[in-house]
């Protein structure tokens, strides 16, 4: 049974240039109707007992922008989430957030609805760099932002970006010594990635956006690394930092293997080894819950041994890499009879270390993690 | 059929003066084909040839055409290539005719192939008829072309017929010409059987198709034929013409062109150039045959997937059963593991053929740069000849290291002969003499290593003179050069298919180039990748490929784990067409960059 579930809410006021999220931008009016589409998408959540509910550990809603709903509106939704789900003991209860969107009404609600964690979408305290990424916040705004919604709730995460088109290493140091003086519990901090068919894509392509040299990219991951750790935090995956007991569990499901459930358009689960996306545009999700068919539009069953290579990439993500055990008793497979060879190639080019305990990334290993990961694919 | 009554001509010409067009309007005003069944470069039925819109192979069209004597004629017509590398076809149509259609465009005029393939025919002896085509372009120089044949080519501009292909204009007077000129095949009936095989196909049905074109006698279906230097018996089962469809008929006599079906299905019982004799009345003697062409480059082909190698052996096999200038030996490369040494007449030869087994064939292959053959004379006397830069021996034991030189014919305008001259030069060429063809046109005569040439010397050609130069070459003879075998290392490991062979004073130069073409080509790895080109033991030039330095997505949450796997394993699978060298992935195109000269 899943102890983890996602919530997608796929609106924002804007639609940034980077962003290849599921949204719609500028259609708040369909909020009405994603939230009785989701209603019934929650249908499938059968519960333990008739008249009982799942009991879930961790509970993200993510985005889109889940702020962008109205008062009203996010009291539907955590409802309609309640109705299946209750909270265990300790759980943890995630929602991003736009800076711009905080008032102390909004966190009120949010809190007495029972969230206790709130990821900010920050990006930078670079004037420029939030100019670029169409950003509507200043970065002047997020102190009193964050000093609102401490006020119910004390586990606040902030999301950075590097790597933004102009901005150099200073810049980036700077943002992350502006963040880390408002002593957050936690830290996510992302690389600009140019995805297929965003603003972004096609202004690089014409030559309008030019990323930073591949030696100033890793000097702002390393940067990204050292900065929190000197500080205090404990980097627990690629990009995620925390201060002690701050992880943030629902993360650490996706890449430890357990299952999830997820909601909203463009959602993918996980249940049973067999992992399920919703229909990835906002109106076609909609049709089909609204006719009465199924959200799901790809079902993908992997061979154990895909399953237990998916595994390792998803596990070097974390600082604790591979283990031994808990892998042989998630896929059936002993890390070494998996991948022996390619672990000593990788070991050899000094991007592993192996143990008693597993197998890790080395520091050089994370910044080019994605060739590691591949090569045990 | 009475031979009287038979007439067998080729149309030749230069690329893409139209003989494929004429041979269009041949089929259409005898009938062969309706103005329904037309379409352009009928003949053309070959994919690469569509695509191209070049003849490639040779083909035979059998004809009816009533001439205005009130006789009914037979019409063997041959359609060839025009482009240099398919100049054997040429001689071995030529070699199956009495007579020869040389078509000139009526404004480009004589070109290079035009010169070549007129004295292919004038050496055996052929009536030839010169055509002057495309008469209906907006500007001609329809008497200039006609002294360029009287002087250049020698031949009698007066019985010339002026055509336009396109346009159906005067084929009536071809056709006249085709029956009152070129003779009639001799040959008795009743003589023993001698035909000469000039071109085979396979047919997964039908087994082999052997197209031959009789000299003497008579051959029926049920016949039992004799290959007389292949030395099987066959029993025919059908015989036929292409008119151009495949028609069966009851025999074929002297001076008919057609094919025979025997059921063979091995395919190395069927040559080119054998002559079909009866197996109960053999001839005494076989015709003279053909002269093996000679293949002017060499490369290894290797599929992707080593377990190919048998499906590749079969499908040379098929191929060089369509194609006799095509030749194929079994090779091993440390690099590439196991695959052939296929020698082509040109470049063009070797794409058609490479797209050919890719297209038609479906299998994956990976090709090492070409090259020329080379003659080594040893220190202990030993002579031999290599077609492979693996092959050449250590420095210290080489005599005398040969390469081939070729004549090369230039036919151009007076204003380009100083750039093509300069270029010459550059590439080690050897004046020989120029000659007027009229007042602005000359041609000029080189000797130059075909090393040199063979590669992209066309294509210089065509960007030095604004695509109106033209050229031809021929191999006279190996003479000693300076040669010199360079190595490449990629990170510390000699790649045998990459190695080549250069001049001396150019091999710096080159290990320059090459490295720095290898370094765009190889994309970046987890590791650094060092190459070097070598010459002995000694490095002449070394470039280095980064390893990647930052290569992590940050993000990956429940929504984007298949993505983000399915994005990982493309990029291992946009590897296929690699092959891995150590732990180093070289790219298909990496290994033709080695022929590049150019300077980026
Ligand atoms: N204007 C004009 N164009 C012609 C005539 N005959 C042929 N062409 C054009 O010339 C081009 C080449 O014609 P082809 O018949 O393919 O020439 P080819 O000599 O068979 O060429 P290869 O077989 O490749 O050597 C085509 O674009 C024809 O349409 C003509 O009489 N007049
Ligand atoms: S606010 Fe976030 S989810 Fe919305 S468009 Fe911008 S980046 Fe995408
Ligand atoms: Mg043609």
């Amino acid at each position: 049974m899943h102890r983890s579930a996602y919530t997608h809410v796929p609106f924002c006021r804007h639609r940034c240039g980077y962003c290849d999220f599921t949204l719609v931008a500028g259609r708040d009016d369909l909020a009405g109707r994603y939230l009785t589409a989701l209603d019934q998408e929650l249908n499938r959540v059968a519960p333990p007992t008739p008249g009982g509910r799942v009991e879930l550990d961790t509970l993200f809603l993510g985005g889109g922008t889940p702020t962008r709903l109205d008062g009203p509106q996010l009291d539907r939704l955590f409802d309609a989430l309640f109705r299946r789900y209750r909270l265990a003991e300790g759980a943890e209860v995630t929602v991003e957030a736009n800076p711009s969107d905080i008032t102390p009404d909004l966190v009120g609600r949010l809190a007495d609805a029972g969230v206790n964690r709130v990821s900010l979408g920050v990006q930078s305290f670079d004037a420029a760099a939030l100019t670029t990424l169409e950003r509507d916040h200043a970065p002047t705004d997020i102190p009193r932002v964050l000093e609102t919604v401490r006020r119910r709730i004390d586990n606040v995460s902030l999301d950075l970006i590097y790597a933004v088109p102009g901005q150099d290493l200073r810049s980036w140091e700077a943002t992350l010594d502006a963040a880390l003086a408002l002593e957050p519990s936690h830290l996510s901090t992302y690389g600009l990635t140019f995805e297929k068919g965003t603003a972004f894509w096609s202004r690089r392509r014409r030559g309008e956006l030019i990323t930073p040299p591949e030696e100033s990219e890793r000097a702002m991951y390393a940067a990204a690394m050292d900065r929190p750790a000197a500080a205090g935090f404990h980097q627990y995956e690629l990009s995620s930092h925390a201060r002690p007991g701050r992880e943030c569990r629902h993360n650490r499901a996706y890449w430890c293997g357990d299952d999830f459930e997820a909601f909203g358009p463009g959602a993918a689960n996980l249940i049973d080894g067999v992992r399920r996306t919703n229909h990835r545009g906002v109106l076609g999700w909609l049709k089909r819950v609204e006719a009465g068919e199924s959200s799901w539009v790809e079902e993908e069953r992997l061979a154990p041994e895909d399953r237990a290579r998916e595994l390792v990439m998803l596990n070097l993500r974390r600082t604790e890499g591979v283990e031994r055990e808990d892998f042989q008793q998630r896929t059936g497979f002993a890390i070494e009879g998996l991948l022996l060879g390619d672990l000593e190639e990788q070991e050899s080019l000094g991007f592993v270390t192996r143990d008693d305990a597993g197998v890790r990334l080395t520091r050089e290993g994370r910044f080019v993690a994605d060739g590691v990961m591949a090569a045990f694919l | 059929m009475d031979p009287r009554f038979i007439r067998n001509f080729s149309i030749v010409a230069h690329i893409d003066h139209g003989k494929s067009t004429l041979a269009d309007q041949l089929l259409l005003k005898t009938g062969a084909i309706t103005e329904r069944e037309f379409k352009e470069q009928l003949l053309d039925d070959l994919d690469v040839e569509k695509e191209r819109g070049i003849t490639v192979k040779a083909r035979t069209v059998a004809l009816r055409y009533k001439h205005t004597d009130g006789e009914t004629y037979e019409l063997n017509l041959i359609d060839t290539p025009g482009h240099v590398d398919f100049h054997y076809e040429v001689s071995r149509s030529l070699a199956a005719c009495e007579g020869a259609l040389l078509l000139v465009d009526a404004f480009q005029g004589v070109q290079a192939q035009t010169v070549a393939n007129a004295y292919a025919a004038i050496e055996q002896d052929l009536e030839i008829i010169p055509v002057v085509n495309k008469i209906d372009l907006p500007v001609t120089r329809i008497d200039d072309v006609l002294e360029e044949v009287e002087t250049v080519l020698g031949l009698d501009p007066y019985g010339a017929v002026r055509v336009s292909a396109k346009k159906g204009l005067n084929i009536e007077d071809c056709l006249a010409a085709i029956v009152e000129r070129i003779p009639a095949p001799q040959g008795a009936p009743d003589a023993p059987l001698r035909a000469l095989v000039f071109d085979s196909k396979y047919d997964s049905y039908k087994g082999v198709f052997t197209y031959v074109r009789l000299k003497e006698g008579t051959v029926k279906k049920g016949d039992t034929i004799r290959f007389m230097r292949g030395g099987s018996d066959h029993d025919v089962i059908e015989i036929g013409q292409f008119a151009p469809l495949r028609k069966e008929c009851k025999s074929l006599g002297p001076g008919q062109v057609g094919y025979i079906l025997t059921g063979i299905k091995e395919l190395d019982q069927v040559t080119i150039g054998d002559t079909v004799t009866h197996a109960g009345r053999p001839a005494a003697e076989a015709l003279p045959g053909y002269q093996k062409p000679k293949q002017m480059v060499f490369c290894g082909m290797y599929p992707i997937d080593g377990r190919d190698f048998e499906k590749l052996r079969d499908e040379m096999q098929k191929l060089a059963l369509n194609d006799s200038s095509f030749s194929y030996a079994p090779e091993t490369s440390d690099a590439l593991g196991f695959g052939f040494r296929c020698g082509f007449l040109g470049m063009l030869h070797m794409e058609i053929v490479q797209q050919r087994l890719e297209s038609e064939q479906d299998v994956d292959l990976i090709q090492t740069a070409p090259n020329v053959t080379y003659e080594i004379e040893e220190r202990s006397g030993d002579v031999y000849k290599i077609d492979n830069p693996q092959d050449v021996p250590d420095a210290g034991v080489i005599e005398e290291f040969r390469e081939p030189i070729a004549r090369v014919n230039f036919i151009l305008s007076k204003d380009h002969i100083g750039p093509i001259m300069q270029l010459c030069a550059d590439r080690r060429g050897e004046y020989k003499n120029t000659e007027y063809l009229g007042p602005d046109r000359a041609q000029l005569t080189y000797e130059l290593p075909l090393a040199e040439i063979v590669y992209d010397m066309y294509d210089k050609l065509k960007s030095v003179t604004s695509g109106y130069g033209t050229m031809d070459y021929e191999v006279i003879g190996f003479k000693a050069a300076d040669l010199v075998k360079m190595d490449i290392m990629v990170k510390g490991e000699r790649v045998d298919a990459l190695a080549t062979i250069v001049h001396k004073s150019n091999a710096d130069n080159r290990g320059r180039q090459l490295c720095k073409r290898l370094k765009k080509e190889i994309s970046k790895h987890q590791f650094e990748i060092p190459i070097q080109a070598a010459i002995g033991g000694r490095i002449i030039a070394r470039e280095t490929i980064s390893a990647f330095r930052k290569n992590v997505t940050a993000k990956c949450y429940g929504g984007d784990i298949s993505r983000k796997r399915k994005l990982l394993q493309k990029q291992k699978e946009g590897k296929k067409r690699m092959r891995s060298f150590g732990s180093v992935e070289i790219p298909q195109k990496a290994f033709l960059s080695v022929l590049s000269t150019d300077e980026d």
